[in-house]
């Protein structure tokens, strides 16, 4: 799993490069550090005269610390690799030094780019085939990132892979999960399962109905992942909501709940939810949402 | 022995409900009957009568039967108490309705999936089954641990009866309890008060059950929109209700236990 943090110099950026150590502890991903300045350029060069740090560049590496912070030196699978001669016993009695290399068994990459935000960013997703874009936002209101409109909205709805968009400090009680009903990926459960772990919450899965039942098929896959979570103790509502009183459902549950909506290519939600109304549930939530694709 | 009546479809609903009962069990001496009916088609009528009849309907009730077989054996290894279902054919409420009145069954238990919009829960009360059956329901939304029960009481005079119908089911149960009683508010005003009340009812309610030697671990009054109370009482493994069949689908008191995801147990006034 590779996880993607866009970063910039505000609050939030700091609380969501905290949830992704935390997600990275559990899955041993490997992590990118991406910030995006307009004139990052020259940054380590001796024609800098003042002497000083870019600032993007002392944000990412205070981010860089912070992130590492969250593991235990010796644990740690991002700590560099130091090399030394060790003996090693490569036989039943026989021991051989042996220049050993350690650490450093996932990659930690911290960059720096310059240009337009929301293309570098997605050029970095792209670049890196990442899994997962995170990136922070306010609480409230409409989640500005120096000075550009609807930033997360713009590269929720661009990316190819997965966004998790972090609301700052918001303590998270319940995820509620609209999962594909007919075409559920292994890699979205576990994501999902994931979320449940990082944030020590509740699964809600949604189950679309025409009106009054389920769908045989959907009946089958909502008992199968209940089975899932049940099976590695993640305490797992299931909800039934009418395909007519879908777009209500979320933005009521949006207030108090973390939504967690499959937008691949197939998915019914990608029909019943379009970009629109993606932008407006980033905004108007007061809690985290999850894209998976 | 409490003589108990779980319905059974092919279906998650049923095998959540099956789960669930089977968890109770563990709990409350219960000898555990199920039901299958098999809706003969959409105008209710069997072809032909005699010989014909006779085929057509053990044609369609095996059928039923090999669904609802795989559904029993999935969970016949955590549930030693269940026995083969009983399966009928006909009207699924006429069926049922009939089969609980013949054998007198202390309790009724069917899966429900919890459903956002109230319409299932307020057709499910309305129907000519809830408006017949003789004993309580258990309507199980979704599949929880039952360590925990709630008893929301709403006046002195109604959970007498009510506490004593809990009672009848529960008695010798090893389960905590809580005492919970509801005031309704506009949302974002949620809170909890330990025996904060107005009229006493948690306190006769609180008297009744120590009494039976049964004393809730937490009286509690909840003040909060109906949606707020419910999501307080999802921790609960059974919430216990007493209901009037008149109730309408505007009232708190509804839209209280339609947003309830826990399993819920109706006892009717």
């Amino acid at each position: 799993m590779r996880i993607l943090v866009a970063v910039d110099q505000h609050s939030y950026s700091a609380h969501v490069v905290k949830d992704v150590a935390k997600l990275a502890g559990n899955t041993w991903a490997d992590v990118t550090l991406v910030g995006v300045g307009a004139k990052v350029a020259n940054i380590d060069s001796p024609s800098n005269k003042s002497g000083k740090k870019h600032p993007l560049i002392k944000t990412l590496q205070i981010y860089r610390r912070s992130f590492l912070k969250h593991f235990e030196k010796e644990e740690s699978p991002y700590e560099k690799r130091a090399c030394k001669y060790e003996f090693i016993e490569v036989k039943r009695g026989i021991w051989e030094e042996l220049y050993v290399c350690r650490g450093a068994r996932k990659d930690l990459k911290i960059v720096a780019r310059s240009g337009n935000p929301i293309k570098e960013i997605l050029a970095q997703s792209q670049e890196d085939d990442s899994d997962l874009i995170a990136l922070g936002c306010y609480k409230e209101g409409d989640c500005q990132w120096e000075g550009i409109i609807n930033f997360p909205q713009k590269v929720a709805n661009n990316a190819t892979c997965s966004v998790l968009v972090v609301k700052e400090e918001k303590q998270i009680r319940k995820i509620v999960c609209c999962l594909d009903q007919e075409n559920i990926s292994q890699k979205s459960i576990e994501m999902i399962n994931q979320m449940v772990t990082l944030y020590q919450t509740e699964l809600e899965i949604v189950g679309l109905t025409d009106g009054t039942t389920l769908k045989p098929m959907v009946e089958k896959n909502l008992d199968a992942i209940l089975k899932y979570y049940n099976a590695r103790q993640i305490k797992a509502w299931i909800k039934l909501v009418d395909t007519a009183s879908l777009e209500s459902f979320i933005s009521q549950e949006a207030r108090r709940s973390m939504m967690a909506l499959w937008m691949g290519g197939q998915s019914i939600f990608t029909k019943i939810f379009p970009r629109g109304k993606v932008d407006k549930l980033i905004q108007g939530s007061k809690s985290s949402v999850l894209l998976l694709r | 022995m409490l003589r108990t009546l779980v319905y059974l479809d092919a279906d998650l609903a049923s095998s959540i409900a099956l789960r669930y009962i089977c968890q109770l069990a563990q709990f409350v001496d219960i000898k555990l009957h199920s039901v299958h009916v098999e809706e003969p088609d959409q105008d209710g009528h069997a072809p032909g009568t005699g010989w014909v009849r006779r085929t057509w309907e053990s044609t369609v009730l095996k059928t039923g039967e090999f669904e609802i077989a795989q559904l029993i054996k999935a969970e016949k290894s955590s549930c030693p108490k269940l026995g083969a279902p009983k399966m009928l054919i006909g009207d699924r409420e006429n069926e049922i309705l009939r089969e609980i009145q013949k054998e007198s069954y202390d309790l009724f238990v069917e899966g429900s999936l919890h459903s956002f919009t109230a319409k299932k829960l307020y057709d499910k009360i309305h129907s000519r089954l809830y408006r017949l059956i003789p004993c309580p329901v258990i309507i199980v939304k979704n599949l929880v641990n039952i360590e925990k029960v709630a008893l929301i009481v709403r006046n002195e005079i109604e959970s007498k009866k009510f506490i004593s119908m809990f009672l009848k089911i529960f008695k010798g149960a090893k389960l905590k309890l809580d005492l919970v009683s509801c005031e309704f508010q506009e949302p974002g005003q949620l809170s909890f008060n330990a025996k904060k009340e107005i009229n006493g009812t948690l306190s006769a309610a609180e008297e009744i059950l120590v009494e039976n030697k049964w004393p809730p671990e937490n009286c509690l009054t909840i003040q909060g929109a109906p949606e707020e109370i419910a999501d307080v009482l999802r921790d609960y493994g059974l919430v216990v209700s007493p209901l009037h069949h008149t109730i309408s689908k505007k009232s708190n008191w509804f839209q209280l236990l339609n947003h309830i995801p826990s399993p819920i147990l109706i006892c009717w006034q």
